[in-house]
């Protein structure tokens, strides 16, 4: 046990007193003591990130994703006014001001709950267009290979069932004619290609090109200078084959829907072709590749996901909080609550440029 | 710390600094230079920036920011600068252990690219351009299996 003299004169007289921790409430030290686990806990989190990141070949922009930079900031200024709006609300508590106290605590609820609609806004956007953290819903591949194609192709059978053969109705038929010239006419014609080319690099292309028609982040002038040599090329071979004496119908019908595809992607100035399948039907959601993308999606809705919880913890027992009369007696747990939550804040400091703006 | 501060009964201790720093405009004024910081971080975003400041510098030049709010958020809003000598006890351990944490990773995940094989290589993503269509756009990306 160790004694410590008191020099208080007020008390007149040697105090000796047992001092049996930190000169801090116990809630207090045992709210850092879990910080700092918590330091240890994010810093992996995000330490993971910049390693998986920065070791990938490749990795998606924050428009590939549909990360609105705006949006980040817009979340990061939130946090930053809750977390003065918490200090204030302790500070008004120490002051006795109950009022002052509750006001500012009540905003801070309000910055929270605003911080967290944003944030499920941000995440039904990502799931809008098929990026989740997880299969089975994700339509999100990372590379185009024959994994891709199949899957594919898979996709395109399952919507065409939607689409009787039979139906009189004009769009399930237009429909259906779409669905089957993109299963005949690109994926499985350019698969078949890829299969018969010898140079990898070229067989490689063949799928990339899919993988461009179905979405692409960025537009590639040369593919479609590449189709409309390649309808040429095809327009010849099909004039040579009609004149053939026994020709091969397969191979004319092969030949003919590879043709209307590409009159398909190449219409009204390649307008299918440059926004993508995807974009340019609002009734078809194809599989689509983003480099990395899965990855990507791991760790965003990782690194956010606890994020999100811990604001939600914190929104939590700043609601235990509010119904309290806000004063000096409870200065010490808003103290403590707005220790936690001002971590919450710190954390998002850093996420908020190394996922956005990186 | 000063034998004072261990013979305080905590809560006169913790009340005692707690009006050392009466005055909310500190609190204020640390809220704007966070929005000040942040609006900065937020310059990267426009094109301008882009055009003008290679992409090392503009990351070095964002964490330096995150790193200045961190700073401010942990020294006035958790009050750390008025705090005594326990706040290194906490705060160090922990922050080492998360660089060593960190660091820890590098070989293994980091490096993972510089230890794969030919054959793991074709099945890594690479960028959809048309420039990586061919075998150079491929080799920007250190490949020793090629």
């Amino acid at each position: 046990m160790s004694q410590h003299h008191d020099d208080h004169h007020e008390h007149g007289h040697i105090q000796l007193e047992y001092q049996p921790a930190l000169p801090i409430p116990n809630a207090k030290l045992c709210l850092w003591l879990f910080l700092s686990t918590e330091i240890m806990f994010f810093a992996g989190l995000i330490g993971a990130y910049i390693v998986l990141r920065f070791g990938a070949p490749t990795w998606p922009t924050p428009h590939d994703v549909h990360l609105s930079e705006p949006i980040g900031a817009f979340n990061t200024f939130v946090l930053i006014c809750s977390s003065l709006s918490v200090v204030l609300s302790l500070e008004a508590a120490k002051a006795n001001k109950t009022g002052l106290a509750k006001a500012w605590m009540c905003l801070t609820f309000v910055l929270g709950l605003s911080f967290l609609g944003v944030k499920a806004y941000e995440y039904k956007e990502k799931f809008a267009h098929g990026i989740y953290p997880a299969q089975p819903h994700g339509l999100l591949y990372d590379k185009p290979d024959v994994y891709y194609a199949s899957a594919l192709k898979v996709a395109l059978e399952d919507e065409a069932k939607k689409y009787p053969v039979d139906s009189e109705d004009p769009v399930a038929k237009e429909r259906r004619e779409v669905l089957e010239l993109l299963r005949n006419g690109l994926v499985q014609w350019n698969t078949r290609q890829a299969t018969q080319a010898t140079n990898p690099v070229e067989a490689q292309a063949l799928i990339d090109s899919i993988a461009y028609t179905i979405q692409h982040p960025h537009e590639d002038h040369a593919e479609l200078t590449r189709l409309q040599a390649e309808k040429t090329t095809l327009a010849t071979q099909l004039d040579e084959l009609s004149k053939a004496e026994t020709p091969d119908p397969q191979e004319l019908s092969l030949l003919k829907t590879r043709i209307a595809t590409i009159d398909l992607l190449t219409a009204d100035d390649a307008a299918i072709l440059h926004h993508g399948v995807n974009h340019s039907y609002d009734w078809l959601d194809l599989p689509f590749v983003i480099p990395s993308g899965n990855m990507w999606a791991s760790t965003y809705f990782l690194l956010t996901g606890f994020h999100a919880l811990h604001v939600i913890v914190g929104l939590i027992v700043f609601a235990i909080a509010l119904p309290a009369t806000l004063g000096v007696g409870k200065a010490n747990f808003i103290e403590a609550a707005g220790l936690y939550w001002h971590f919450v804040d710190l954390v998002w400091i850093f996420l908020f440029p190394i996922l956005y703006l990186f | 710390m000063s034998p004072t501060e261990h013979a305080e009964p905590h809560h006169e201790a913790d009340h005692a600094h707690d009006h050392e720093h009466g005055g909310t405009g500190k609190y204020w004024a640390v809220f704007l230079a966070l929005c000040v910081l942040t609006g900065c971080s937020f310059l990267t975003y426009f094109e301008m920036w882009h055009n003008a400041i290679p992409v090392s510098v503009s990351r070095a030049f964002m964490m330096a920011v995150s790193c200045s709010k961190a700073l401010l958020v942990m020294a006035f809003f958790m009050h750390l600068i008025w705090e005594a000598n326990w706040k290194w006890v906490l705060t160090v351990p922990a922050a080492m252990m998360s660089l060593f944490l960190v660091c820890m990773l590098i070989p293994d995940i980091g490096y993972r690219t510089y230890h794969y094989s030919s054959e793991r290589w074709n099945h890594t993503p690479q960028p959809i351009e048309p420039e990586t269509h061919s075998a150079e756009g491929a080799s920007a990306v250190p490949q020793p299996g090629h």
